[in-house]
């Protein structure tokens, strides 16, 4: 059994306008929730949508849990709750359950089962027999989120399941992400809100203008720069400088009685100490050292521009 | 397959229009019932005191299939509306709306999609046809008396019926190849102008046949090969009266009949149509972005 449970080599779906996704070669860890971020138009759901063989990819390869896409088997078993949800409105939300649970050969006793724990499980208890067509948005993305699960599927896929939640829904789906890893599922998470993917994922991928910036563990690549918030004494001026090359820089936050506080980003994490180290013997009190983690936006831009500089310095060569 | 059949034929039952059509049916088979007893009643006064002769015998009989022939026509008339109008958008709505996303992301071939949607559709709209044919038919033999009646067998009758249903499948099969290429809206235009010369080729070839115009006998055939469903209005009426190669027949029966006989080699043409209409849609769906 692969350790990868999506793995697609140079996936590529064009469109005339030159739109769509290019190139992305992408490998999914079991057991994670990864996070598929880029801005809107970057692509994601093109991808998604070719990965499920919705959308007939122009070029590469790619497999889900070892079979390759465009095979039925590829999708035996995943669960999917799209981006542009909309189920037939005729149905009762049980009657949308009961059908998908024929679509994708559930046994009778265990739709018996499965069907109420799922309704009860995105909080559409008792709601279940109602029109679908007298559900608010909200509910129908419920509903949908129900119905990705259905199959009990090792590998999920979520594009923006939140957009329609409320903040209480969104931290419920959240949580429901979280319970998924720790049942050996995983969830791949598509969006744009980037404090959704940080609080939830173990890896992310960045796509941005229909490539891949760069995947990996999000612990590895929020490491992009080290940064401490530190609280220090008044200093003669100059300190900063002297203490090149380990501080790259030192930003000033603001100041409280006669302390400063400072935004320092240095070259390394092991320079820490030697920060503190260096400070001591220079004589200034040092009154917090706080490690700054960066947020996911950064890291979002930071490879985003990373990645436009090394395009620019291509063209220009 | 049959998971998508049920699905197709809950989603007609639950439509407003479905329910409208299936009251005015009921409507149309009780004004063609009280038409035809009036008819009968004021036919029968004229004809009380002649003579009975040849004459009487070809405009009795006359009469007789034209209020049959405008019966049936007016049903595969509905029926192919009906058909049209729950087909045409019947993939293309779900492409549109993106609601066919999630059950494709099922592990299930797209052409299940193409067949259930067939089989649902075709059933429904089989039993429908099926339910307006036999109320003409009923009513033809019970009110239309010894006057109106047409006289004929129950395995003519049969033949007929199972002509009549092939025009609604034959319609959907063409309906859902143009919902797995374009749009409703598209779809529903070409369909409805094929529909159109089908309709419009079938009377050129009566009356070229008719007024011995070779020229528009061969227009009629034309339009029939472009879309057969006409011919297979036609075929249905000879063998429901079963009158092709008796030329008092042929005069009976007006332009609800069929003064030429559609032969069974345009039987099998119009099978394979459907049967290519439905394998390409087959293929042009499985190979489309959604």
């Amino acid at each position: 059994m692969s350790d990868y449970v999506i793995e697609t080599h140079r996936l590529t779906k064009q469109y005339n306008n030159d739109a769509g996704c290019r190139n992305i070669s992408l490998a999914v860890p079991r057991g994670t929730v990864f996070g598929f971020l880029g801005p809107n138009g970057a692509g994601k759901s093109t991808f998604v949508r070719t990965l499920l063989e919705l959308l007939v990819p122009t070029d590469g390869t790619g497999h889900i849990l070892g079979a390759p896409i465009g095979s039925v088997k590829s999708r035996e078993n995943v669960g999917y709750l799209p981006e542009l949800f909309r189920y037939p409105e005729w149905l009762t939300g049980r009657q949308l359950l009961e059908t998908h649970a024929g679509l994708c050969g559930l046994a009778r006793d265990e739709r018996k089962k499965r069907i109420p724990f799922l309704l009860d499980r995105v909080g559409l208890s008792g709601r279940g027999e109602e029109k679908i067509r007298g559900y608010s948005k909200g509910m129908q993305q419920r509903i949908g989120l129900a119905c990705a699960l259905l199959s009990n599927p090792d590998v999920v896929f979520l594009d923006e399941p939140t957009s329609a939640l409320d903040p209480i829904g969104r931290r419920e789906v959240r949580e429901l992400m979280n319970e998924l890893r720790n049942e050996g599922k995983t969830v791949f998470l598509n969006s744009h809100l980037l404090s959704e993917v940080e609080s939830v994922c173990d890896y992310i991928a960045i796509i941005h203008k229909g490539e891949l910036i760069v995947q990996g563990e999000w612990r590895k690549l929020s490491a992009v720069k080290v940064q401490v918030e530190i609280a220090l004494a008044p200093h003669a001026d100059g300190l900063w400088e002297s203490l090149a090359p380990i501080v790259v820089k030192a930003e000033p936050i603001r100041k409280e009685d006669d302390r400063s506080y400072r935004l320092v980003t240095l070259s390394d994490e092991r320079d820490i100490p030697v920060l503190i180290h260096r400070l001591s013997e220079a004589g200034i009190s040092l009154y917090h050292v706080i490690p700054r983690i960066p947020r996911l936006e950064d890291v979002f831009m930071y490879w985003v521009s990373r990645k436009e500089s090394e395009s620019f310095d291509v063209d220009y060569r | 397959m049959w998971i998508i059949a049920k699905l197709t034929c809950r989603e007609i039952l639950s439509k407003r229009i479905f329910h409208i059509t299936l009251f005015m049916s009921f409507a149309f088979l009780l004004f063609y019932a009280v038409a035809t007893y009036f008819a009968a009643r004021e036919v029968g006064e004229d004809f009380t005191n002649r003579p009975v002769s040849a004459d009487f015998a070809l405009v009795q009989s006359f009469f007789a299939t034209q209020i049959l022939g405008v019966g049936l026509y007016f049903a595969s008339f509905v029926t192919a509306l009906l058909a049209i109008l729950s087909s045409v958008g019947s993939i293309a709505g779900e492409i549109e709306s993106h609601q066919i996303d999630t059950m494709l992301a099922r592990p299930i071939h797209r052409r299940s999609v193409i067949f259930g949607k067939f089989a649902g559709l075709g059933s429904l709209l089989v039993i429908y046809a099926a339910f307006l044919f036999l109320g003409v038919l009923l009513i033809n033999q019970w009110i239309g008396g010894e006057l109106l009646r047409v006289e004929f067998t129950v395995v003519q009758a049969a033949k007929a019926l199972a002509i009549f249903v092939m025009q609604p499948l034959l319609l959907i099969a063409v309906a859902l190849l143009f919902s797995s290429m374009m749009t409703t809206v598209n779809g529903g235009i070409v369909l409805i102008i094929l529909y159109g010369i089908g309709f419009i080729g079938g009377f050129v070839e009566q009356l070229g046949v008719l007024m011995e115009k070779p020229t528009l006998s061969n227009i009629g055939i034309i339009s029939s090969l472009v879309f057969p469903l006409d011919s297979l209005f036609r075929k249905m009426t000879v063998y429901l009266f079963d009158s092709a190669g008796d030329p008092l027949s042929f005069a009976a029966q007006g332009l609800f009949g069929s003064l030429s006989t559609p032969s069974g080699a345009m039987l099998m043409y119009a099978a394979l149509y459907g049967c290519a209409a439905l394998w390409l849609a087959v293929r042009r769906f499985s190979s489309r972005d959604l």
